[in-house]
């Protein structure tokens, strides 16, 4: 059984993707199964999704801890300790990173050992799609992996986009770009060994007094530590000799990430700015641009 | 139709779907939202002929659903664990209604702490209340359970409503691989709901779940609930024959696995039943004699089913993804009353496990295995214990000092 892991975030289509794959096991004859864990998420919040491919019957239900395969939506869940994409791979398996950098670069950049797979969907989806909308793209590169045939992707692709895209020329683009992506990969041998774990105990759990074991909180407030600029597809950037200081971007920013220098002049905090461009669209005189964050992030140095 | 992906909440919808249902009342929550979406967007496109209402609460869509089912019409209703909750005077009193409404429960664990993970407290909370309970293991025996559930409650030896329950996530947003039954089929086997049994016409007024101030006649109406529940243990065999030769599927009141030539037996619910599975069969490969009994139904209790099937067995376990606080499992004290008379019982073990849908490992399978064989062979059963790992408190133990809690 071939177990896959889907590392996205909120929006990106991580969901969609394990779906896409699952009916495209389906199709080629397989026995699948596709999960997708959510609830109390939101846009752009860390988000895992699963399918599961066999001969046999598949026996296992819920999350996949033990994947042979993960396909990483976006790079910056690398190094995000709540999402720890990489927990869990089986030796032998196969990590895809969607990144402009080289499989060895991404090897060293994030310190894996395992075998690296890399393409930058994101520019591929801004090329062919113009939009950074990962869905199909993710499920052609994780059927190339599993080793699904392209008319099984197809149909796949069709079946699951058209229940979501109403518009053709969007659908037949995704299909496109998904396409693409399945044949810019040189198909691999996934050839994974059973994990083997720890034993871990089964223990009789300790009474422990209430002030103790009561579902509150004691500790103040830790959501200011959680940086939420990593979540951003284009950041914006601000031409001050066009920038008339109206505070318009200001007013408008859902999350009230922009401020005024000494000068009057707005700047972002990158730190939390989610990238939702909210003030790129309201400036009157157009002096925000949106610039594709892996490139400004290797000006800048400020990952 | 052939063979879809479908998850259990898609497949629930297809039941509903396919029994041609008149009347959807409506209130959304997690994890049950996505048999809603789907039915209204297929009513919107035509695709699905029925009325549909959305509700202000759980309490007035089960009011309105038992209120439509009383009128004759063929009606559906769905809801999750606090919204069961919420409408839980209500179960009791279109129970009492003797109305044939069929309504899917998603099991998610109760409040508090909050999760959005199943256990199987939020209907268990409705056991007795004279609704009876089916609980599914896959996404097509929700699809087809919705379809027998209707078959039963409109029986006239029946006439009590049915919810049929699956677990939240590992069965709701869960695909599969699903036959979707032809239409035609269908309607051969479920045929239009014309009710005999007395029921609200404009034109013919009458009072339903009437007040009646004395024990003698409240007894006798609560007693025809108990009896009527109890029919549809040989109902269900009928509507279980005529399913098996319309459609091909097998069903019964318990689901037997690997049970024939067992020593030690597993006794679970729902779809976590499928890691049971998996389990006994790794330890069959091992040699050890092991098997696994999953009772379909819980209200009526299949008792002497349950009791045949367990005959000669050294030791059974019961692996329950429920608490009653205080007590232990509850499903645990069901098979113990079941079992208590019988001469030759095997020896019967519990453990809690799964709560607010915490994995049951294989460690903690071959834990209950290793139980189970030293209690047979000592004749000394522990108590009851609930499955957790030495890493797993390490984790709560972390997450206790973030909470600042020491």
């Amino acid at each position: 059984m071939l177990r896959l892991r889907f590392h996205g975030r909120g929006g990106q289509g991580a969901k969609v993707a394990s779906r896409v794959l699952g009916t495209a096991a389906f199709l080629d004859g397989y026995n699948a199964q596709d999960f997708p864990l959510y609830g109390a998420e939101r846009r752009g919040a860390p988000i895992t999704a699963f399918t599961r491919i066999s001969r046999d019957d598949i026996m296992e239900r819920g999350l996949v801890s033990d994947p042979d395969i993960v396909i990483v939506m976006d790079e910056t869940l690398l190094l995000d300790p709540q999402a720890m994409p990489l927990s869990g791979l089986k030796i032998g398996g196969i990590v895809f990173v969607n990144t402009p950098l080289s499989p060895l670069e991404t090897k060293e950049e994030y310190g894996i050992e395992d075998h690296v797979v890399t393409l930058d969907i994101t520019k591929v989806s801004l090329d062919m799609i113009g939009k950074p909308v990962l869905s199909s793209l993710a499920a052609g590169v994780a059927s190339r992996i599993a080793g699904i045939g392209e008319g099984a992707l197809k149909g796949a692709l069709e079946k699951e986009l058209s229940g979501i895209i109403s518009d053709r020329e969007i659908l037949g683009k995704n299909t496109d770009a998904a396409l693409h992506c399945y044949n810019a990969l040189v198909p691999v041998q996934v050839k994974t060994a059973e994990t083997i774990r720890e034993r871990d105990n089964v223990i009789t759990l300790p009474f422990e007094i209430a002030r103790v074991s009561s579902p509150a909180i004691n500790a103040t407030g830790n959501t200011p530590l959680r940086k939420t600029g990593n979540w951003r597809v284009f950041r914006p950037v601000w031409n001050y000799d066009i920038c008339t200081r109206c505070m318009t971007c200001v007013a408008r920013c859902p999350e009230g990430c922009i401020r005024l220098n000494e000068d009057g002049y707005p700047y972002a905090d990158y730190d939390n700015c989610k990238g939702c461009l909210v003030c790129a669209e309201e400036c009157p005189v157009k002096a925000i641009t949106k610039v594709r964050e892996i490139h400004s992030r290797s000006e800048e140095g400020d990952r | 139709m052939g063979k879809e992906m479908l998850t259990g909440n898609g497949a629930a919808a297809w039941g509903v779907r396919l029994a041609e249902v008149d009347y959807i009342p409506a209130y959304p929550i997690t994890p049950q939202t996505e048999i809603i979406e789907t039915i209204a967007k297929w009513i919107s496109d035509g695709s699905m002929d029925a009325s549909f209402v959305t509700m202000d609460s759980e309490h007035s869509m089960i009011t309105a659903a038992g209120a439509a089912s009383a009128t004759g019409a063929r009606t559906f209703t769905t809801t999750s664990s606090q919204g069961l909750l919420y409408g839980f005077e209500m179960i009791y009193t279109v129970a009492g209604w003797r109305v044939p409404l069929v309504m899917v429960n998603v099991s998610r664990g109760l409040s508090s702490p909050i999760t959005l993970g199943p256990d199987h407290n939020d209907i268990l909370a409705v056991r007795d209340s004279g609704f009876l309970q089916i609980h599914c293991e896959t996404c097509q025996e929700v699809l087809d359970s919705v379809l027998m559930a209707y078959r039963l409650a409109e029986d006239e030896r029946v006439l009590l409503p049915v919810m049929v329950n699956m677990d939240g996530f590992y069965l709701s947003f869960t695909r599969e691989a699903v036959e979707i039954p032809d239409m035609e089929k269908v309607r051969s086997f479920l045929p239009e709901y014309r009710p005999e049994h007395a029921f609200f016409r404009a034109a013919k007024p009458m009072a339903q779940g009437v007040a009646v101030l004395g024990g003698d006649f409240y007894s006798y109406f609560k007693y025809q609930m108990h009896l009527a529940s109890q029919n549809a243990l040989e109902v269900y065999k009928e509507v279980c024959d005529d399913f098996e030769k319309k459609f091909g599927r097998k069903y019964g009141t318990i689901d037997e696995y690997m049970l024939e030539d067992a020593e030690y037996v597993l006794v679970m619910i729902n779809s976590f039943s499928t890691l049971g599975k998996a389990a006994v069969k790794r330890a069959r490969e091992n040699g050890i004699k092991v098997g696994l009994l999953r009772p379909r139904f819980l209200r009526p209790f299949p008792e002497s089913e349950i009791k045949n099937a367990l005959e000669g067995k050294k030791a059974v376990a019961v692996i329950d993804q429920n608490i009653s606080v205080g007590k232990g499992g509850i499903i645990y004290s069901e098979m113990a009353g079941c079992l208590y008379n019988e001469v030759d019982k095997p020896l019967l073990l519990s453990f809690i496990g799964g709560l607010g849908g915490k994995n049951i490992s294989q460690e903690e399978f071959e834990f209950i295995f290793e139980k189970m064989i030293s209690a047979s062979d000592t004749g000394i059963v522990e108590p009851p214990s609930l499955l957790y790992t030495e890493s797993e408190l390490e984790g709560m133990t972390k997450l206790k000092e973030i909470a600042g809690k020491e």
